[in-house]
Order: C-alpha cells, then sequence, then structure tokens
C-alpha cells in the first residue's frame, strides 16, 4: 500500500509539473488553430491530434490540466477557510451557535450539491468572459462545497476545547484568538490540511460533470470536465481511442488523490453520518 | 404521551425540518430576486400595449422587489402548494412535477438497491474470503468508479444502450462499499467479536448474529445520505441518457434560466432528502434504542 501511495504521488507531481509548465512543452497555444490539419489523427506535430477546429489537443490537455489542477486547490483553500469558520466556531463557543452552524450545515448537505451549483450559476448574467467563467465555477465550488469538511473540523474544535491542555490554558489566562492562534489552529492544522486535500478531487469531478453539462468552464478555455465534451460526439464517429486520453488522465489524477486519500475520506463520511455529534 | 422521549424527539425533529425548509425557500426566492432581468417583463415590449398596461406591469413588478414581502408571498404560494409556472415550458411547476418526479423516483429506488447489493455483499465478500486478490479487485473497481465523472459514464451506457439505472448503482456503490468495509473493519476489531471469533463461531455466524447489529445504525444513518448521493448521480445521468425525470428538468431549466422552475425543484428535491434523512435517524435512534 506504502508503494502505491508513492506512484500515486508521483504520477500527482508529474501532471502537476507538465499542468504547471504547459507553455514549453505544448506545441501551441490552446485556442491556436491549425487551419490547414481540422480533426487530424495524432502524428509527431499533434501527439493527440487536432479537434474539429484544429485546435491541438495535447496542448488543450496540458492547458485544461492546469486550469483544473490549479484552480481546484483554490476552491479547495475557500470551503477549507469557510469549514473552519463555521466549524471551528460551532466547536469552540459550543450552545446555540453550535445548534445554529449545524443546522446551516445540514442545510447545506441536504441540498443536493449538483442543483444547488446549477440554480447559482443560472443567476449569473449570459455574458461571463471565459475567464470569468471558469473562475465563477470554482469560487461557487469553494463557496459552496464546505459543509463537510465543517461537521469535521466542529468535532475535532469540540474535542479540542475538552482537552486537558486546552483547559490548562484558559486556566492560565488564554483566551479568544490568543487560545485559537496558539493551541486550536496548531492541533487542528492536521485535520485542515486532510479536509483541504479530500475537497480537490472531489471539485475536479463536479467540475468535469458541470463542464460535460454545458455549465461549466466555457469555450475556447479548456479544463479536464470541458475536454470531455468531445467525447460526446464518439457515438456518430468512427472510434478514434485517443479522444478518450483527457478521460484517461482525469480518472488517473481523481484515483491517485483517492488513493492518498483514502483514510481521510472515510473520516469525513463518518462525520456527516454524525457518528461522533 | 406529550411527555414521551419519542414525542419530543419526534417535534424537534420537525422543528429542524422546518427550519432548514425555511432557510432552504429565503435562499430560494433570494436567488430568483437577485437573477437578472427580475425587475423586467417580457410583455413590457409588446408595442400593442398601452401606456397604462406597461404601468401596471411596472408596478406588479417592483411589488415584488422588496425581498422580504417577496418572500412572505413566495411562502404563501407555498403553503397553498402554488410552486408557480415555469417561464420556459409555460406549464405549472406542480404539473411538471407530478410528470417528472415519478421517473426519478422509480430510478432512485432501482438505483439504490443495485448499489446498496452491491456495495453490502462486496464489502461483506472482501471481509469474509480475506484474499488479497479479491479485495485489490474490489478496491480497484470501486476506486475507478469513484474516479469517473457520472456524466461520462452515463455517455458510456448510452453507447451500449444499457439501462442508465445501471450506470447510477454502479457510480453510488463505491461509497457504500468504502463506508461499508470500514465499518465492518471497526467492528471485526470490538473485544465482544473477537471472544466470539475465539470462542469458534463460524464466519457467517459472526457476521449475522454480532458485527450486523454492531453496524446497523450506522448502516441506517448511512441510508439517509445515500439518498442525496443518488439524486446528485442522477442529475447527469438523466440529462445524457435523456431520461425525463427532475434532473433533466432541472438542466433544462438552468439552460433556459428559468429560476422560478429551478429553485422549487432544488427545494422540492430538499425536502425529500430532509424527509430520508430525517426517517433514517429516527430508525437509528429507534434501533439503539432498542439495543440498549
Amino acid at each position: 500500500m506504502k508503494k502505491l501511495r508513492w506512484v500515486a504521488m508521483a504520477v500527482l507531481v508529474v501532471a502537476m509539473g507538465a499542468a504547471l509548465g504547459a507553455n514549453y512543452i505544448a506545441p501551441a497555444g490552446y485556442e491556436h488553430q491549425f487551419r490547414e490539419s481540422p480533426g487530424a489523427s495524432p502524428s509527431a506535430q499533434h501527439l493527440l491530434g487536432t479537434d474539429e477546429l484544429g485546435r491541438d489537443r495535447f496542448a488543450r490537455l496540458l492547458y485544461g490540466a492546469r486550469v483544473s489542477l490549479v484552480l481546484a486547490p483554490l476552491a479547495a483553500g475557500i470551503s477549507t477557510m469557510l469549514a473552519a469558520f463555521f466549524g471551528g466556531m460551532a466547536g469552540y463557543f459550543g450552545g446555540w451557535m453550535e445548534r445554529l452552524s449545524l443546522m446551516v450545515v445540514d442545510l447545506f448537505l441536504s441540498i443536493p450539491w449538483l442543483f444547488l451549483l446549477i440554480s447559482v450559476r443560472a443567476v449569473l448574467p449570459l455574458n461571463v468572459s471565459p475567464q470569468s467563467s471558469v473562475i465563477v465555477t470554482f469560487l461557487l465550488l469553494g463557496f459552496l462545497g464546505w459543509a463537510a469538511s465543517a461537521r469535521v473540523i466542529c468535532a475535532g474544535t469540540r474535542d479540542m476545547m475538552k482537552s486537558e491542555f486546552v483547559g490548562l490554558a484558559r486556566a492560565t489566562g488564554f483566551s479568544g484568538v490568543k487560545l485559537v492562534r496558539l493551541h486550536l489552529l496548531p492541533n487542528l492544522r492536521g485535520t485542515l490540511l486532510a479536509q483541504f486535500w479530500i475537497s480537490i478531487p472531489v471539485f475536479i469531478i463536479t467540475e468535469a460533470n458541470l463542464s460535460a453539462l454545458g455549465l461549466g468552464v466555457s469555450e475556447p478555455l479548456p479544463s479536464l470536465g470541458s475536454l470531455l465534451r468531445e467525447l460526446q460526439n464518439v457515438v456518430t464517429l468512427r472510434p478514434e481511442p485517443w479522444r478518450f486520453v483527457p478521460l484517461a488522465v482525469l480518472v488517473v489524477v481523481v484515483s491517485c488523490f483517492q488513493i492518498l486519500l483514502n483514510r481521510s475520506s472515510v473520516e469525513q463520511y463518518k462525520a456527516v453520518l454524525r457518528e461522533d455529534m | 404521551m406529550l411527555r414521551s422521549p419519542w414525542f419530543k424527539l419526534m417535534a424537534l425533529k420537525l422543528l429542524r425540518l422546518s427550519a432548514i425548509m425555511l432557510i432552504a425557500g429565503f435562499i430560494g426566492a433570494t436567488l430568483m430576486r437577485i437573477a437578472p432581468g427580475f425587475t423586467s417583463d417580457e410583455q413590457q415590449l409588446n408595442s400593442n400595449l398601452s401606456a397604462q398596461s406597461l404601468q401596471a406591469i411596472r408596478q406588479a413588478r417592483l411589488a415584488n422587489s422588496d425581498l422580504p414581502r417577496f418572500y412572505l408571498r413566495y411562502l404563501g404560494g407555498l403553503a397553498r402548494g402554488d410552486l408557480g409556472v415555469s417561464q420556459s415550458l409555460n406549464q405549472p411547476v406542480q404539473e411538471l412535477l407530478r410528470e417528472r418526479l415519478p421517473v426519478t423516483l422509480r430510478s432512485l429506488a432501482v438505483a439504490l438497491m443495485l448499489a446498496w447489493i452491491l456495495g453490502l455483499s462486496l464489502a461483506a465478500a472482501t471481509r469474509l474470503s480475506g484474499s488479497p486478490a479479491f479485495t485489490l479487485t474490489a478496491d480497484g473497481l470501486s476506486g475507478t468508479l469513484i474516479s469517473t465523472p457520472a456524466a461520462v459514464l452515463a455517455l458510456v451506457f448510452v453507447v451500449l444502450r444499457w439501462p442508465p439505472v445501471l450506470a447510477a448503482g454502479l457510480l453510488i456503490f463505491p461509497k457504500i462499499y468504502r463506508y461499508c468495509c470500514n465499518l465492518l473493519q471497526q467492528s471485526y476489531d470490538l473485544p465482544h467479536i473477537l471472544t466470539a471469533q475465539a470462542k469458534g463461531a463460524g464466519p457467517w455466524r459472526v457476521l449475522a448474529r454480532h458485527v450486523a447489529p454492531t453496524a446497523m445504525p450506522q448502516l441506517l444513518a448511512l441510508m439517509g445520505v445515500s439518498i442525496s448521493i443518488a439524486i446528485g448521480v442522477l442529475l447527469p445521468i438523466e440529462v445524457i441518457c435523456d431520461v425525463p425525470g427532475i434532473g433533466q428538468l432541472a438542466w433544462q431549466a438552468a439552460e433556459a434560466r428559468d429560476l422560478p422552475l429551478l429553485v422549487n425543484l432544488t427545494l422540492v428535491v430538499t425536502l425529500l432528502i430532509v424527509c430520508a434523512t430525517t426517517l433514517s435517524d429516527l430508525a437509528r435512534q429507534g434501533f439503539n434504542r432498542e439495543a440498549a
């Protein structure tokens, strides 16, 4: 299992490196059209061929991976901060504050995520640029996807508030911001980091579903999800296995995250089921 | 009767359900209110209307611009069962729900049944067999499925002409499988189960008599949560596989920016999920009480 984790880590490092180095590795920009060769098969010049508009698929895959692998952690950061705020407040203060916060958490957990996302997405103006659409999509993921993590953080904070070392700190005059900064946050760091890493594959998959439905990142900007839209034409086309490479990359990247985070995601699941509430 | 703990629990659950639905309704009403173009009406572009009619339309729209008043009116409508009219389909939302909800509920029931049978039996089989190859295969299958976007699996099923509900079942299965594996692992490590095994109880007897009752409360809670997971999974599947259910309707509403329809659909689905999780919570607490 340890070996598998190392392999997963190596794959993620390579994927991240390739995505960040897209400017140097990709043969062209993601929107550059090779008008003389639309729909070309793989060749030395175009490793994965070109799409119907003559854009290099390999370049779009690298830039798409960059969008997903850079912005999903950003969204995960936002959701972890929100979860830390709501969950931390609930666990720290307890009583009615905890009940109120957990009710908001329950509300967010009760509304199916995709329904909420498409509702909020539908409110946005029609004339958003592709760059704005990608930022909006990931911001929405960040702002709406914090509830499950908040439960875990609430439970962690509550346990810590009952611990002896926090009791001792309070007895020696620590309270408020000082207690949070010097005792709670350093000890919750592991939980917060786990929640941050768990959210990344979830957001990548959700963005993929949204984009495949035409409600995520808009053309010509690519993301791992929006590249899957090309698969919708596969039904009517001759078999072209290289079209499935973005899907394979997505599945491999998300699987690697799952391998690295297996235990933490079960912990989150337990909190959602309120085993420890 | 009013003082019985069961009655108190029910009352608390109902109170929580009502509070959640009130907040969800408020979020829905706010979304509709802030949507672009809320204060204007298409009829205002009709050149055949008189200045007085146009003024009346404008006044009617402006009357709704006050959010608290709009929310109260919206709540009043909901209380009377009036979910409004879909802007894009020009049909009452209630009628659309009557047509589409049974389709989704049927898919939901079948997909959940498939996922639970597959998830629970595979988790029990990996535990009972103890074979690393079997465990690796089951983990690999669940890992691949959990990493596959629902829209892509739905597409594969369209190409293969397989029933979409099977895709939904396969996508829900890994979440149930993973949790069940963990739960079984924890249960088998409990002292009384180790004692039963040490006294020579067979694997099936240990599973049925000792592990199952220990794991039951958590499994009941997972049942409630799995409904929420299933509804999220069904949306892209219904869209890609052209299944005329709630998910497809929500997607059509999002594409047409039909906020009244979309928000009301979200509310109905939220109500379904809250009721399901409340019931599973009550069942879990009932089970715990009986076990105690």
